[in-house]
C-alpha cells in the first residue's frame, strides 16, 4: 500500500475526494489497521453513537480492510471526511495530555450540571405533562392547554440537552481511552475531540446563561425604548450609539429588530427611540441594561471640544402578545393624554397627531406610543406596553399585583445609573454594578455587550441567592 | 354598429353622479409597478428629508400647520405606503448610496418628487397626497372633495358602543350617518352592529358618495351600509321614525373662521363639509330639529360640534325647544378635554 501525499502545487486539479482520501490514509499508520483489528469487538460496542463520525469512519476503514486483504484504497474516500479534518494540525503527545485533561474537565463539568439541573426531577414533570398533554380534557382550557404544551416542549429539550451533554462527553472520553490503547497518535481522531470539547463547553456556557434565566418574562423578546437625557445635540447623538449598539448586538444574536419608533434630534441624534427584539430571551439578557448610561467625552458638537457628559435613559419591557396581558386595571386609575392639546381641534386642524400618552395614577408609570397612524391603535399599543412594564415592576418588588406596587420606588430604581462610557481622557467601559470593564469601547458600542449582560446576570443571580449582598 | 345605440338607453338607468366621478385609489392598494434603485431612492428621501427639516417652526408660527417634526413622521408613512419593502429601506444603514439594487416602488419617482413638494409647498394634506387615512382600525380611502376623517370622530364609535351595550336592541337596528363624507362613522358603526343591524349614510356631495361606497366595499359591508346622495334627512324620508340612531359631524365651523384656519384644512378641504354658517351651528340645529322625527323612541344620537360653546348652546336649545322629547341629553368631552359631543335618547 503506497500512500502519495502530492505537494501542494499539484493537488489544486484534483477531484476533492481524492484530496480527502490522500489525507485519511496519511493519517493511518499500516501499523494501526492491525491494532484496529485486534480492537474490532471493542469497536463494535460504540454502535449505539451512530452520529459520531471519528467512529463511524473506523468502522468504515475496518470494514473496507477487512474485506479486500489487498488494501484496495477506494471505499476510504469518504467525502465527509474531506469536511471535517480541514484544521488538521500536528498533535504532538504533549497536546494529547492537554486534551486529556480537558476531557476530565468537561466531564466533571457535565456531571455537575446534570446534578444541578435535577434529573430525576425533570424526568417526573416529563411524565406529568405528558399525562397532562394525553388527557382529553385537554383543549377545553386553549391557553391552558398552549401552556401546558409548551412546558412539555421545554421539559423535552432540556432534557434532551442534558442527555446530548452526556453523549458527547462520553464520546470525547471513547476518542482519549481508544489511542491509549493503541499506539500512535491520530490526529484527524483527536481534532474530533477537541472539536467536541470547544462545542460542548460553548453549549455549557449557554445552558448555564440560561439557567440564570428563569424570571417569569425571560423568554420573551423585548422592547427597549432609549430617551435623550438632557443637554441637547450631545445627548442626542449618545441616544443614537446606543440605539445602534443594540440593534447591533440583536443582530448578531440573530433576533429580529424593528425600529418602530424614532424621533429625531434637530441637529443630530434622536430624542427618543423604541426597538422591538423578537425573540427567544431576548427580555432575559436585555433586562439588566434598563437604567441610565452614562458617557464622558470629547464633544463633537463643541467647537472648543470641551469634555462633556451626557446621559441617556433605557427601559426595557417584554413583548408580550396582546393577548397574554391579561390583566386588568381600572380605568379610573389611568390617565389618557392625546398629543393634539390646545386649539380649537375637530374639523379646525389636520394634523398627523395621534400620539397617545398613558399615566398609571397610582404609581406614576407612564408610557408613550406614537408610532401608529390612528388614536386607537395609539391607545391599544400603549395600554399593552403599560401592562407589560407594571407587570415587570411587580415582579421586581415582589408585588403579588399591580396594586401593591410601591410607586414611590419605581421612578428611582429606572432612573438609576449602571454604566459608564468613557472616551476621553481614557478609554474604559465600567458597569456600576458588577463592577466589569473593558478597555475595549469600540467592540462595546459595537454591539460586544455579552460579558456585560453575562456579568450582570451572575451578579443578580447571587444578590438572589444570598440577598445581603455578601457573596 | 348597433350597439351603439343600445348603450345609451343601457346607461340611462346608472344615472348617479358618481359614475362621471373619477375615483383615486390610495397609494399603498397599486400595484408596484415601478422600478427604481435604492440609490435613487435615497437620494429622494434624503432630498424630502432636507425640504421638511427647512419648515421647522413656520408653519406652525404661521397658521398652527405641522412642523419638521409630524412632518417627518408623514415623510415615514408615505416611504411605508409607496416602496413594496419599506421596513427594509428605512432600516438600511445610511451609507448605501450607491447601492444599485432595484426596488418596486408604487408611484414613479418622478411622482415621488411631485408628492412631497405639494405636501410641503403647498401645504397639500397628507391624507390627500397619499389617498388614504388610518382612522380607529381602518384604512379609508380619501380624495379631494372629502373630509379627512378627525381622530376626535373616533371617539363617536366608543360613544355609539356604550349606547348599545346599555341598550342591545340598539345593536339590531337601522342607524344613520349623516354627512358621511368618507363614511368613516358609518363603517365603524357597521362593524359593532349585529346580524340585521343596518347604517344608511348620507351626503350632499357626490365625491364625498362616491368614496363612502368605495371604502363601504373595500370593507365588504354593502349588505350593511347603504349610501344615498341628498341634503341631511331627505334621503331617509321613507324611514322616518325608524331609526335607533343617528350620528354626525356636520360642517361647524363659522364662517368668520375659515380663512384663518391652518393652510391643510382652508386651501384643500371641502368648504361643505366645514363652514356651518355665521354661527357655525347651522347644521347642527337642522340635526337636532330632525332627530324628533326620524328616531324611535329609545334611540341614541350623538353629535360632534365646534366645542364647548356650542355643545352647551345645544344642549340647552334641546332642553329649552325640544321638551320632553329627549332625555339622557349630556356634553362628552375629546381627549383634549373639549366638551365636543353632544349626546342623548329619544324619550320613549
Amino acid at each position: 500500500m503506497e500512500i502519495v501525499v502530492q505537494s501542494s502545487v499539484g493537488q489544486y486539479s484534483k477531484p476533492f475526494y481524492s484530496l480527502a482520501r490522500n489525507r485519511i490514509m496519511a493519517s493511518v499508520p499500516i501499523t494501526r489497521v492491525a491494532a484496529m483489528d485486534r480492537r474490532r469487538e471493542g469497536i463494535s460496542q460504540l454502535t449505539s453513537h451512530s452520529f459520531f463520525p471519528a467512529i463511524r469512519r473506523i468502522r468504515a476503514m475496518h470494514r473496507s480492510i477487512t474485506s479486500s486483504p489487498t488494501g484496495d484504497t477506494v471505499s476510504f474516500a469518504t467525502p465527509e471526511v474531506g469536511v471535517s479534518n480541514t484544521e488538521t494540525r500536528e498533535w504532538a503527545m504533549q497536546d494529547f495530555y492537554t486534551l486529556r485533561k480537558d476531557v476530565e474537565t468537561v466531564l466533571e463539568r457535565v456531571q455537575e450540571i446534570r446534578a444541578a439541573a435535577g434529573l430525576k426531577q425533570l424526568q417526573e414533570d416529563l411524565a406529568a405533562l405528558e399525562a397532562a398533554a394525553a388527557d382529553s380534557s385537554l383543549w377545553d382550557d386553549r391557553a391552558k392547554a398552549q401552556e401546558t404544551l409548551q412546558a412539555l416542549t421545554d421539559c423535552k429539550d432540556k432534557l434532551k440537552l442534558l442527555c446530548d451533554f452526556k453523549t458527547q462527553a462520553d464520546d470525547a472520553e471513547t476518542i482519549i481511552k481508544l489511542t491509549e490503547e493503541m499506539d500512535s497518535i491520530d490526529s484527524v481522531f483527536l481534532q474530533e475531540a477537541f472539536g467536541i470539547i470547544k462545542e460542548l463547553n460553548k453549549a455549557l456556557d449557554r445552558f448555564e446563561l440560561t439557567q440564570l434565566l428563569s424570571g417569569p418574562y425571560d423568554k420573551e423578546g423585548a422592547v427597549i425604548t432609549i430617551t435623550a437625557g438632557a443637554g441637547g445635540t450631545d445627548a442626542q447623538d449618545w441616544a443614537d450609539m446606543l440605539l445602534r449598539m443594540y440593534v447591533r448586538w440583536a443582530e448578531k444574536q440573530r433576533y429580529k429588530t424593528k425600529v418602530v419608533e424614532k424621533s429625531v434630534g434637530e441637529e443630530a441624534g434622536i430624542k427618543s427611540a423604541t426597538v422591538e427584539i423578537d425573540g427567544r430571551y431576548a427580555y432575559g439578557y436585555l433586562s439588566g441594561e434598563k437604567g441610565t448610561h452614562r458617557i464622558v467625552r470629547q464633544s463633537p458638537f463643541n467647537s472648543k471640544g470641551l469634555r462633556q457628559t451626557s446621559f441617556t435613559g433605557i427601559e426595557v419591557m417584554p413583548l408580550l402578545p396582546e393577548d397574554s396581558t391579561n390583566v386588568e386595571i381600572p380605568e379610573e386609575d389611568l390617565d389618557i393624554s392625546f398629543t393634539r392639546a390646545g386649539g380649537k381641534g375637530g374639523q379646525n386642524v389636520n394634523k398627523v397627531e395621534t400620539a397617545v400618552r398613558i399615566t398609571h395614577i397610582p404609581t406614576g408609570v407612564a408610557v408613550r406610543c406614537t408610532e401608529e397612524r390612528s388614536q386607537l391603535a395609539n391607545k391599544i399599543k400603549a395600554l399593552s406596553r403599560l401592562k407589560a412594564k407594571l407587570l415587570v415592576i411587580a415582579e421586581e418588588q415582589r408585588a403579588s399585583e399591580i396594586k401593591q406596587i410601591r410607586g414611590d420606588t419605581v421612578k428611582a430604581e429606572w432612573g438609576q445609573q449602571i454604566r459608564n462610557y468613557v472616551f476621553h481622557p481614557y478609554k474604559l467601559v465600567k458597569d456600576v454594578r458588577t463592577a466589569y470593564e473593558t478597555s475595549d469601547i469600540t467592540s462595546v458600542m459595537d454591539g460586544e455587550l455579552d460579558p456585560f449582560i453575562k456579568a450582570y446576570l451572575k451578579h443578580k443571580y447571587s444578590l438572589a441567592a444570598n440577598p445581603s449582598g455578601f457573596t | 354598429m348597433r350597439l351603439s345605440f343600445i348603450r345609451p338607453i343601457s346607461c340611462c338607468s346608472v344615472s348617479s353622479p358618481a359614475t362621471s366621478l373619477k375615483l383615486q385609489k390610495p397609494l399603498f392598494l397599486r400595484p408596484p409597478t415601478f422600478k427604481t434603485t435604492i440609490s435613487d431612492l435615497k437620494k429622494w428621501h434624503l432630498w424630502a428629508k432636507s425640504l421638511t427639516s427647512s419648515v421647522g417652526s413656520t408653519f406652525l408660527e404661521l397658521d398652527n400647520g405641522p412642523d419638521s417634526e409630524l412632518l417627518l413622521r408623514e415623510l415615514n408613512w408615505l416611504v411605508e405606503d409607496a416602496i413594496q419593502t419599506p421596513k427594509s429601506f428605512l432600516q438600511q444603514p445610511q451609507k448605501n448610496y450607491n447601492d444599485n439594487s432595484s426596488v418596486s416602488i408604487r408611484a414613479s419617482l418622478e411622482e415621488l418628487y411631485m408628492l412631497w413638494k405639494q405636501r410641503v409647498e403647498e401645504r397639500r394634506p397628507f391624507q390627500y397626497v397619499v389617498g388614504c387615512e388610518h382612522w380607529r382600525d381602518l384604512v379609508l380611502s380619501v380624495q379631494e372633495g372629502v373630509l379627512i376623517p378627525r381622530p376626535e370622530t373616533e371617539l363617536i364609535v366608543d360613544l355609539v358602543d356604550d349606547a348599545i351595550k346599555e341598550n342591545e336592541e340598539l345593536r339590531e337596528g337601522l342607524w344613520a350617518d349623516l354627512g358621511t363624507g368618507s363614511g368613516a362613522l358609518a363603517i365603524g358603526i357597521a362593524r359593532i352592529l349585529g346580524s340585521s343591524g343596518r347604517v344608511v349614510a348620507t351626503d350632499l356631495s357626490p365625491v364625498a358618495t362616491a368614496v363612502a361606497s368605495y371604502n363601504v366595499q373595500r370593507y365588504e359591508l354593502e349588505e350593511k351600509v347603504h349610501v344615498k346622495q341628498g341634503s341631511w334627512f331627505e334621503p331617509l324620508r321613507d324611514d322616518e321614525g325608524q331609526f335607533v340612531g343617528l350620528v354626525s359631524n356636520p360642517p361647524y365651523i363659522p364662517s368668520k373662521d375659515i380663512g384663518g384656519l391652518q393652510a391643510e384644512v382652508g386651501r384643500h378641504e371641502p368648504r361643505l363639509a366645514l363652514d356651518g354658517g355665521a354661527s357655525g351651528k347651522n347644521d347642527l340645529i337642522h340635526l337636532c330639529d330632525g332627530a324628533v322625527s326620524m328616531l324611535k323612541p329609545g334611540g341614541f344620537f350623538a353629535f360632534e360640534t365646534n366645542g364647548d360653546e356650542q355643545s352647551k348652546f345645544l344642549v340647552h336649545y334641546i332642553e329649552t325647544k325640544k321638551q320632553g322629547n329627549f332625555s339622557k341629553v349630556k356634553m362628552v368631552p375629546d381627549f383634549a378635554g373639549i366638551k365636543r359631543f353632544i349626546t342623548g335618547f329619544r324619550g320613549r
